[in-house]
């Protein structure tokens, strides 16, 4: 009897709340943040600061923010400052100003009653527990836009406008608004605009050599060595490139992959688990997509799906593929199509999600078309065409 | 008051076990925790208060009680507390075995 094995050595790295010591290709971002803050470690109380960052999903906006977090509440400790940061994301608490106000106060005082005051008395009272703590406060707001859908221009406005009520006081709170893109800023009034958007932080998408580069170190701390070929974080990292280098899906999509593993007890992440993990996110393949494709391009992707079936490549070449659609129309009867028509069908068939094709030069004699199949397991895919190819569909 | 005085309401050691357990606690919480009106819960406070053993802090409408890290009493009344409940802990354990 097999003992099981799992992949993983500590898949909290992989969890969507970690953040890693080091941020990868987000180092500039990061500095410029300390840049715009420094004075909070230098003279403490002078100036607040608001700062928005911005960027797609999966750009390592929340991360930027936490880690900067972290790395200043522990410079601040080192020098005696009572710094503390609060990220409150906006959307869990429906946008209500008074819950978010409510978060962060609980940081302070975690059983200060839930109800019988107003908003507005709640942040004096967040403004009177700083005051008594003499601690200063960077309130990471996430999903801002969630804030200024419900509670408009005043909300925002009473925020930022706090420190510059309290003439002659320490300026203590501070504000980081993450939100994905401008436009909800463009919904706010003159004035309120006017107080947040001087620092702005843009987080570009990953290319696709950088979420090679996130997942790796990812591998490395989630994964036992070994455990994940290089040829299934290049086939995740090409995923979530064409998903707007979504970093965040690309990682899930590694954790899936390596659920797959352990389900099937296989010790190692080959490119099927990834496909699986991908294909039980994305319904990516429907029988309706199959049908309509004509009796060749059917035969040349079976072929295509018995290669990824029965080895480890996350890629195979065009000419290992037209070797196997040859072998397929001898079991078939059928003639094979030539070259040129073969390519036609995998323009085709990219163009309808099933497969991935780039031109490579890496074989040494000159340029070859390589097929990738990333979203449809291998297996599932061979099942289905047998399916139809049987009911001469 | 006397020390007889002042630990003769078990409401008032409950009091202090559940500043004990949580830290602070808003006059109506306690209330309802202790399953007491308002007015009761606010006149034991009081008392505590009164006796050094409780720090109000006063946030608008919110006050919130915790127990006096620099009185002396509610340091020996945390320790009787703790030191009781240990020793109740270890005895129960002794009976089970």
């Amino acid at each position: 009897m097999s003992r099981y094995k799992s992949v993983f050595k500590d898949e909290t790295k992989l969890d969507i709340n970690y953040v890693p010591n080091k941020l990868l290709h987000r180092n500039k971002e990061l500095d410029m943040l300390k840049e715009f803050s420094s004075f909070m470690l230098q003279s403490p109380g002078k100036m607040a600061q608001r700062i928005i960052i911005t960027g797609d999903v999966g750009t390592g906006k929340t991360a930027l923010s936490q880690r900067f977090g972290a790395d200043m509440t522990l410079e601040a400790a080192k020098r005696g400052i009572n710094l503390r940061y609060v990220h409150v994301n906006c959307r869990e608490y429906r946008g209500s100003l008074f819950l978010i106000l409510q978060q962060a106060v609980s940081v302070f005082h975690p059983t200060f009653p839930k109800r019988g005051y107003s908003a507005e008395e709640l942040l004096q009272t967040f403004v009177q527990v700083l005051d008594d703590e003499n601690a200063y406060v960077i309130l990471a707001l996430d999903e801002f836009e969630s804030l200024v859908e419900r509670e408009g221009s005043e909300a925002v406005y009473k925020l930022t406008r706090l420190s510059e009520a309290r003439h002659g006081k320490p300026q203590r709170l501070s504000l980081i608004c993450i939100l994905r893109n401008l436009k909800a800023i463009e919904r706010l009034d003159d004035s309120t605009k006017s107080t947040l958007q001087s620092n702005i932080i843009r987080l570009e998408r990953y290319a696709k050599q950088q979420l090679v580069d996130i997942l790796n170190d990812r591998v490395s701390l989630a994964f036992k060595p070994l455990a994940v070929s290089d040829e299934a974080v290049e086939l995740i990292a090409g995923l979530a490139f064409s998903e707007n280098g979504n970093a965040r899906f690309g990682i899930e999509l590694l954790w899936r992959a390596g659920k797959y593993a352990d389900t099937e007890n296989l010790g190692a992440v080959p490119p099927e688990c990834v496909r699986k993990a991908v294909s039980s996110i994305i319904p990516a393949m429907r029988k309706s997509d199959l049908a309509p494709l004509s009796l060749h391009e059917k035969l040349f992707l079976l072929g295509v799906s018995k290669i990824f079936k029965d080895n480890q490549e996350a890629h195979v070449s065009l000419a290992e593929a037209e070797q196997t659609y040859a072998v397929i129309c001898e079991e078939f009867g059928e003639e094979s199509n030539s070259h040129t028509q073969l390519w036609k069908y995998v323009q085709n068939l990219a163009a309808l999600g099933i497969l991935d094709a780039e031109v490579s030069a890496s074989d040494g004699r000159g340029r070859s078309t390589m097929i990738c199949l990333p979203r449809i397991p291998a297996d599932t895919l061979e099942k289905e065409l047998k399916s139809l190819l049987e009911k001469g569909e | 008051m006397d020390v007889e005085d002042v630990f003769s309401s078990s409401l008032r050691i409950k009091i202090i076990k559940s500043l004990m357990r949580l830290g602070e606690l808003n006059v109506s919480e306690i209330a309802r925790r202790l399953r007491v009106n308002y007015e009761t819960a606010n006149r034991h406070l009081k008392i505590l208060e009164d006796e050094g053993i409780l720090q109000p802090k006063r946030f608008g409408r919110i006050r919130l009680y915790r127990l006096n890290e620099h009185s002396s009493k509610a340091k020996a009344v945390q320790q009787l507390i703790e030191t009781w409940e240990s020793e109740d802990r270890q005895h129960a354990s002794r009976t089970l075995k």
